[in-house]
């Protein structure tokens, strides 16, 4: 997987064995949350088994985003807009989460391609909620109606008190992220990604990407933004958004693309460790080996110590523990 | 507390068939996935071949990325080996221990991002290993969760402890008990005092899930059902979880089904995979015949011919005197292989035979001078009992000492991978 997707894997797979099993109608009530503290709770009873409650609370926004009634702007718009009737909101949302919805799975499409493709719509809720000031931004830009209060700084929540910046101007839209990491090693890390990134960018066939940016000081178009929000150790990511880069069908996924772009990283930072460590295990592995070949009597030593940790790896450990096998 | 600890924590049970997955606090577990990995192995080959011609850097270096992220694990991965041959299966754990570290780490990779889609640097963690696990494996999975995913806080429970915690919310239940946990790779044996496991007294057996499944396929295959051989296995797996069930007397079995074939004897129906021709295939005896594998174990193997009910009752023999009459009182049955009909009844009565036995012989060598108080059998069997593991650890995990017991990422990097050794009992469990 190089992508994260954007349909919840859990919901969709709550959605379809509920679809799949409606006249069972069995009671339902699970939550759990997903990456940058986006939590869900779905509760169904027996009563109504079409009847499905689904509650889902977004990232604590920092002081300088603003939340209209608890949801980004143009949210609920955006849910209307992708749902129609299957979809009733509820007001309030249950306590501690930012949204609540009925589903009404009897308003389903009747034929089986679109039916999925709505669950699977449903499923994406959080890029549907998340993501909606962020593709109304980016829907000006195509249909170049962008408001005339130019170089206006939008600040977006996608991470629990942290927001991106975005910048919408008449032919283009620049998106900035902050990149903060908790762990040390991680940020060092994502900072060589972020910076071969602009290498990447250079590589032919890429010459339609957005064009990407990176710096370790805050970028001009952050002028004005809180202090708070220019502190970042891995630097600072430009993206310039094009009108190309949105048209059509192309929207949904830049703006998936862009409200979990940190997430992106910090998952690609992780999977790199891994693979160090997977390689640091071959080569402690290969040198056990060498090392039991240099023993006389070596093939009794078959296949040494392959549940041990690289701590007790050292030459005296490991002949003590064949020692104590001869 | 820091902020991951008001999240609920991951509970992961890796098991040698399927891995349970979900979040603390629900009832079940969000996936149950086969622990299995598909590694693309053709660009590793690719780039090596590639690297003698000296070709250049950046195709190697962009097909070693490619072969890192290209693999898929549990249900994704098998119908990716059967299209394609590119991939090759891995099994990261065999007989309940992790076998191969590369395969575990990967699939807890893809289980974390791609399934539980949650971030591990938010939550605790709660993983689970078997009863003989050896404390080095736990280091290596502490090093993984701590270096790799950055969890701030792991816990490593033992299999059938949670097993026994699980029946907690069921009833009243204590934390002493004998956990009898017939999985896929492995069938433990492991009684456990207040909470904590007697070591000495754990028995295994080398018989579970896989053997039944290997078992009723040697018998369809005998009988010449016409199944195509690579689907085989596959069907009788199906066969074992929608038909088997465990019956009273083999004997009686045989001549129910000879009687009345027409009620005992059921139909499999199947497409071949290549032609896609529709087949059926009678399935007969191996009802209860797969089953039996665990009351008359001659009838499978040649090595192993101790009937389970005799290995529990063992086990409670060696177990220190003033827990057995607890022990025999609370028996508590999980994993998938439990689940056939009946199976407890079963067990129950063939052990309660023993125990009777045992009884009788040494109330008439005392003869009426003393009258011992006789002993009670329980073999209890709970609705979850097939995610029985995970459960219990779901509900360990939602009480506020299991952060406590936690190690976590600062004691990590203060003392190492060491302190994933030993896993305090904490109190929620008795
Ligand atoms: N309804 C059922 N009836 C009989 N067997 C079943 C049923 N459901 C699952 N199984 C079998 O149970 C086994 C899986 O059980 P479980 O998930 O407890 O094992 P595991 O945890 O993967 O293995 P282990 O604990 O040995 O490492 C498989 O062999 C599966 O075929
Ligand atoms: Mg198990």
């Amino acid at each position: 997987m190089i992508l994260l997707q954007s349909p919840s894997r859990y919901l969709l797979q709550i959605l379809s064995t509920r679809v799949q099993n409606l006249e069972k109608g069995v009671e339902l009530d699970c939550q759990w949350i997903e990456f940058d503290d986006v939590r869900y709770h779905i509760q169904a009873s027996t009563k109504n088994p079409n009847l499905l409650v689904l509650s889902v609370s977004l990232p604590t926004p920092p002081p300088e985003t603003v939340f209209f009634g608890g949801l980004p702007p143009e949210a609920i718009e955006a849910i209307k807009a992708a749902y129609g009737t299957v979809v009733h909101i509820l007001d309030p949302p249950k306590d501690g989460f930012n949204l609540t919805v009925k589903l009404n799975l009897s308003k389903l499409p009747p034929d089986e391609e679109h039916r999925q493709a709505l669950l699977g719509k449903i499923a994406s809720i959080r890029e549907v909620v998340q993501g909606a000031p962020l593709r109304a931004v980016l829907k000006q830009l195509v249909s170049r109606t962008v408001k005339s209060d130019l170089n206006k700084l939008i600040s977006l929540v996608h991470r629990p008190n942290e927001s991106f910046f975005v910048v919408p101007q008449a032919d283009k839209v620049t998106v900035v992220f902050p990149m903060r990491f908790k762990d040390s090693i991680d940020s060092i890390l994502a900072t060589s990604f972020l910076q071969e990134f602009v290498d990447a960018r250079r590589t032919a066939g890429l010459g339609n990407a957005p064009h990407y940016l990176w710096s370790p000081s805050p970028p001009q178009e952050l002028e004005g933004a809180p202090a708070e929000a220019l502190l970042a150790n891995a630097g600072f990511v430009s993206f310039v958004i094009s009108p190309r880069h949105v048209q059509g069908r192309k929207l949904d996924k830049t703006v998936w693309s862009l409200s979990t772009f940190h997430a992106y990283v910090s998952y690609h930072v992780k999977c790199s460790e891994g693979f160090m460590h997977t390689r640091m295990r071959r080569r402690v592995e290969s040198l056990i080996e060498a090392l039991d070949r240099a023993k006389p009597d070596w093939k009794k030593v078959k296949r040494a110590v392959q549940t041990r940790s690289f701590k007790r790896l050292s030459i005296n450990d490991g002949r003590a523990t064949s020692n104590s096998r001869n | 507390m820091d902020a991951a600890g008001s999240r609920p924590a991951v509970v992961i049970d890796n098991g040698t068939g399927y891995t349970k997955t979900g979040f603390a606090g629900n009832v079940e577990p969000s996936f149950i996935l086969p622990t299995v990995v598909a590694v693309n192995e053709s660009f590793v080959n690719q780039s090596r071949a590639s690297s003698k011609k000296g070709s250049n850097w950046l195709a190697q270096h962009s097909a070693g990325v490619m072969a890192d992220l290209d693999f898929y694990i549990g249900e994704e991965a098998l119908t990716r080996s059967k299209s394609s041959s590119t991939y090759n299966l891995s099994y990261p754990i065999k007989h309940g221990q992790v076998d191969n570290w590369d395969a575990m780490e990967r699939f807890w990779q893809q289980c974390i991002y791609n399934y539980l889609r949650c971030d591990p640097e938010d939550h605790y963690f709660l993983l689970t290993e078997s009863p003989l696990t050896a404390p080095e494996s736990r280091e290596y999975t502490g090093e993984i969760m701590f270096e790799t995913f950055n969890v701030p806080g792991l816990y490593i429970a033992v299999q059938p402890v949670l097993a026994l915690a699980a029946g907690y919310t069921t009833s009243k239940c204590e934390m002493t008990g004998v956990v009898v946990d017939v999985g896929d790779g492995a069938t433990h044996v492991v009684p456990v005092a207040d909470g904590y496991v007697i070591g000495s007294s754990i028995k295994s057996i080398p018989v579970a899930g896989k053997d039944v499944t290997r078992f009723i396929q040697q018998l369809m295959r005998e009988r010449g059902e016409h199944i195509p051989p690579e689907e085989s296995l596959e069907v009788a797996r199906k066969v074992k979880e929608m038909y088997c069930y465990t019956c009273s007397d083999i004997v009686k079995e045989f001549n129910k089904h000879d009687k009345e074939p027409a009620k005992f004897v059921k139909q499999w129906r199947g497409t071949k995979p290549k032609t896609g021709a529709p087949y059926s295939c009678d399935i007969g005896y191996e009802r209860f015949l797969g089953p039996e594998v665990f009351f008359n174990p001659e009838i499978y193997s040649n090595d192993f011919i101790t009937p389970l009910p005799e290995v529990i009752d063992k086990c409670i023999q060696s177990a220190p005197i003033d827990t057995r009459r607890a022990l025999y009182k609370n028996i508590v049955l999980s994993g998938g292989s439990t689940m056939f009909k009946d199976f407890n009844r079963r067990l129950q009565r063939d052990l309660k035979k023993i125990v009777d036995a045992r009884f009788e012989l040494s109330d008439a060598r005392i003869r009426g001078e003393v009258k011992a108080r006789p002993v009670e059998v329980n073999v209890v069997s709970h609705p979850i009992q097939r995610n029985a593991v995970w459960f219990g650890g779901s509900v360990l995990a939602s009480t506020p000492e299991f952060f406590k017991a936690c190690h976590t990422k600062a004691e990590y990097e203060e003392y190492g991978a060491s302190i994933c050794r030993t896993n305090p009992v904490f109190k929620g469990m008795y």
